[in-house]
């Protein structure tokens, strides 16, 4: 963690002739050597360019778009046809260009890791804030309530919400199938791993020194908790949401194998994988490079974890 | 009533069809199916129309691998293709298929059912030395089938056809397991059939079902008490094979462990003299459970064994470039068809069902499901094998201009579009379009390409793919859930009448609040008069001409667009003849199989 003013890196501005260092400078300083997370830094943030450009990446490259269906690239059998120059990832079933999927696979993947995780993370850190700050009651209720999240299996939970809600949607049409259902199934699931975490913390920070000397200045319990706790929980919070996205995605994933998850037209890593499986003996391109796409991202944002979980908290050993 | 996966049985009356030689028939070993040449074909591949049924080798084990568990194996109960593959082993109904016939055989009958002149009446007379398998061992008598088919109506059977066939049987309504009124058995050999209505074609054409197959009151009635019925774990036999059992009948845990495997041996009572069946085989091991991709590659690898469930399309590539004596395809596998509704949205316009068929690219559709070696461009629904094919305009179909391209046309598909009143060609209206369709392939990619096509027309869609059981229960089989199109319907009839392939899915008189299967709810009153005057039309011809002329009817309304007339997959191993059921999906026929 990185603790603010009266915490634990105060001796960093002592010693007179040392020039002091933020703690982002000193955070920077350690991230850096670590090249395999530097590496995977580049990687999502080229992920992130990928799916922010899309279509432009697709046009550059003289693919066609995703969902443009040409039967004419399968064989009499209806078997897809391989990479070729023109389609270097190969087709699919329906003629469709895989390499143009994969890519606007990326946009699904990071849009269910990175928005489903932060809505998943606010909900979870202003409860754990809640728990820890004010305890009692309070505490109980809501820690009874995350232990009742944390025992509903996510998988089964995603499969019944999304085969309920398949058609017409549900809450009244306020969770409609596709993106906004997996996000409402992952802020619902994993809410509660980050507010046990943060109501940890809270509980030791509440203790504090400068909490106490804050509330003897007059500050109010939200001042407090906003501007004295809030910003020291941010490290933590940094590192297991990081470690969190790659699990949605999979998560997403699943879902889109299970046929719960996107809707067709729209690609997802998981859907491709799994309208592959049936055909991997004949069409191993279209398996290979979603499924690729898939590992390779998980991997990153996991390296990625642990590299900031290291610059972070230098004290922690591995 | 049918379903997806359920039995294509044959027509009974034993007059040929008088029309139906001249006009692309062909002809198998035994009769005349409908169909002509290019739809019947299998290019080469061995199908239940070119294998030959006799000069098997006698002896041997056939193993067969299914992936799937049989849903009942109670003959009063059995529905599905795979459930047939065992009860017809193992039962006699009073007619039945051989397995390249599409005109039904006397089996437990010693003739052509006698239909009198009102058509109310049909008469049917047994062969004597037919036994019982053991305990039983007594000889059949028509009270045995007259048995079979009341304890059909007992609720703790639930034949799940009884009141579609056989809803004009004298007493039928007031039946609940006991005698029903309409059936008498003058003496033991003969069972007389009392109608309340002139059908006595369409009440023979359904003895082919195995809810006629014998079953002794004495011996079952205790099981018959059981709700549901257990007679099938203690079930007798009157065919070749019966499912292995002990000394008191038990079947269960000994011929057939659910989930697991069943055994089919020899039934020591069987008499072959009166049986057409050659029974070459000595014993049948079912195995249940696994996954269909591996199951496709033991069987094509391996010897004395068979796969009775379509193989991965992968497989079908596979077998067919590399094992091609391995698989058998059957034609007149049943039909697909996109489902509109007819009855609120924007398809309750024609112009608007017309433009889609119009747009469709049929021959797409069916590549995906594996191109032309499992498919047909379909023209109408009357599909191949059954009568009535031909005279309903046979491979052409009837000549609409819709109808005429089958790689789709969008200038005619925009043609329509103006005349539902859209000036510009395309549909312009707000409103997203519900579509639901099933989640497996290759029916997701059929749904695909329908959904980017109505997106070609200018619709805007919301596509949702569910399990297929789901499509049917929650969705596309439920009026009020007012899905516009359901892209991906299956329809597979139970016996080769044109009645049970129209009937239940396009008369307004057959749509129901679940369970539908008048997908479309097409109502056409002029449609639904034909109907009705139909189902009393008696003899094969003229019931294939009228049934014809709806058929058509049905196209000209665009009630619905077809797009493909299935042909069945199946594969063997190397050491095995297999012989397939045309009636029955291709499925494998164990009386007929025999080791190389």
């Amino acid at each position: 963690m990185l603790p603010s003013g009266g915490g634990a890196l105060d001796f960093l501005e002592l010693g007179g002739g040392i020039a002091s260092r933020s703690p982002l400078q000193l955070f920077w300083r350690r991230f850096r050597q670590d090249r395999v997370a530097l590496v995977s830094l580049g990687f999502i943030a080229f992920l992130i360019v990928i799916a922010v450009a899309a279509p432009l990446v697709v046009s550059l490259l003289g693919l066609p778009g995703p969902d443009v269906q040409n039967l004419n690239l399968t064989d009499s059998f209806g078997s897809p046809l391989g990479p070729s120059l023109a389609h270097p990832f190969g087709v699919d079933q329906l003629g469709e260009d895989v390499m143009s999927r994969v890519i606007y696979g990326t946009r699904v993947a990071l849009e269910v890791g990175i928005l489903g995780t932060g809505i998943a993370t606010a909900v979870g850190v202003a409860v754990g804030m809640l728990a820890g700050f004010y305890r009692g009651w309070i505490d109980t209720a809501l820690s009874r309530l995350m232990d009742v999240v944390l025992s509903i299996p996510i998988l089964l939970l995603g499969l019944g919400v999304g085969a309920a809600c398949a058609v017409r949607g549900c809450v009244k049409g306020a969770v409609q199938p596709g993106l906004g259902l997996i996000i409402f199934v992952i802020t619902i699931a994993t809410w509660p791993y980050v507010a046990r975490i943060v109501r940890g913390l809270v509980l030791s920070m509440r203790e504090r020194e400068f909490v106490e000397a804050s509330r003897a200045l007059g500050a109010s319990d939200a001042r407090i908790m906003l501007r004295e706790i809030l910003p020291n929980l941010t490290a933590p919070i940094i590192v297991y949401a990081t470690l969190l996205i790659p699990t949605n995605i999979l998560f997403e994933a699943a879902l889109s194998f299970l046929s719960v998850g996107i809707r067709p037209p729209t690609a997802s890593w998981g859907q491709m994988i799994a309208q592959a499986s049936p055909i991997f003996t004949t069409a191993w391109w279209y398996m290979v490079f979603p499924g690729a796409a898939l590992l390779l991202t998980v991997l990153a944002f996991n390296l990625l974890g642990d590299g900031l979980q290291d610059a972070l908290s230098p004290r922690s050993v591995r | 009533m049918r379903s997806i996966r359920m039995l294509v049985a044959t027509a009974l009356a034993a007059v040929l069809a008088l029309a139906l030689g001249a006009c692309g028939s062909s002809s198998s070993g035994s009769t005349t199916v409908p169909g002509s040449a290019s739809v019947l074909s299998t290019g080469g591949y061995q199908s239940p129309l070119t294998t030959s049924l006799t000069d098997g080798k006698r002896g041997g084990t056939l193993q067969v691998l299914d992936e799937t568990d049989f849903e009942h194996l109670d003959p009063g109960i059995a529905y599905y293709s795979l459930d047939y593959t065992v009860v017809f082993a193992t039962q006699r109904p009073l007619y039945s298929n051989k397995p390249d016939a599409v005109e039904p055989t006397p089996d437990m009958a010693a003739a052509a059912p006698e239909i009198s002149a009102d058509n109310k009446t049909v008469t049917v007379h047994l062969k004597e030395g037919i036994h019982f398998s053991p305990p039983v061992n007594r000889e059949v008598t028509s009270h045995d089938v007259a048995y079979a088919i009341e304890r059909g109506a007992n609720p703790n059977v639930a034949n799940p056809y009884l009141s579609t066939y056989f809803s004009s049987l004298e007493g039928i309504k007031q039946a609940n397991g006991g005698a029903i009124k309409g059936i008498e058995t003058p003496n033991k050999h003969a069972i007389v059939f009392h109608l309340t209505e002139p059908k006595g074609q369409f009440v023979a054409d359904a003895l082919v079902l195995p809810l006629t197959a014998a079953v002794p009151k004495e011996y079952a009635e205790k099981f018959d008490t059981n709700n549901p019925s257990d007679y099938a774990n203690y079930q007798v036999a009157t065919g070749p094979y019966m499912l292995k059992n002990n000394a008191e009948g038990k079947v269960l845990g000994i011929g057939y462990s659910p989930g697991k495997s069943a055994t089919l041996v020899r039934n020591p009572n069987w008499n072959a003299s009166t049986d057409f069946r050659p029974a070459y085989l000595n014993e049948i091991d079912i195995k249940i459970g696994g996954t269909q991709a591996v199951i496709d590659r033991q069987v094509l690898e391996g010897g004395n064994v068979v796969e009775n469930e379509p193989p991965a399309q992968s497989a079908i590539k596979l077998a067919a470039e590399n094992y091609k004596s391995q698989i058998d395809i059957s034609p007149g596998g049943g039909s697909h068809y996109i489902a509109v509704n007819n009855k609120v949205g924007p398809f309750s316009s024609i112009d608007l069902r017309k433009a889609l068929w119009a747009a469709l690219d049929r021959k797409a559709m069916d590549r995906v499901r594996g191109g032309e070696l499992v498919t047909n461009v379909a023209t109408h629904f009357i599909y191949p094998t059954i009568n009535g094919f031909n005279e309903a305009g046979g491979v052409a179909g009837p000549k609409v201009d819709y109808n005429e391209h089958p790689e789709g046309d969008i200038a005619l598909a925009e043609k329509y579009i103006r005349l539902a009143g859209y000036p510009s060609g395309k549909y312009t209206g707000e409103k997203p379009i519900e579509v639901v369709a099933s989640s497996g392939a290759p029916a997701k990619e059929d749904a695909e390409i329908v959904n980017q096509t109505l997106k070609n027309l200018g619709f805007k869609t919301k596509l949702t793919l569910v399990e297929q059981s789901t499509m049917y229960a929650k969705y596309c089989g439920v009026p009020k859930e007012e899905i516009d199109v359901c892209p991906n319907v299956n329809w597979i009839a139970d016996f080769s009448d044109p009645q049970t392939v129209l009937n239940i899915t396009f008369s307004g008189n057959s749509i129901v609040s679940s369970g539908n299967n008048n997908w479309g709810q097409v109502n056409v009153p002029t449609i639904n008069a034909a109907m009705t005057a139909a189902e009393s039309v008696n003899g094969k011809a003229a019931r294939g001409a009228a049934w014809a002329k709806i058929d058509e009817e049905l196209v000209r309304d665009a009630a619905a667009v077809p797009f493909d007339w299935d042909k069945q997959p199946r594969l063997e191993g190397s050491a095995v003849h297999g012989v397939a059921q045309l009636w029955n999906e291709g499925a494998w026929d164990y009386s007929f199989t025999s080791l190389k």
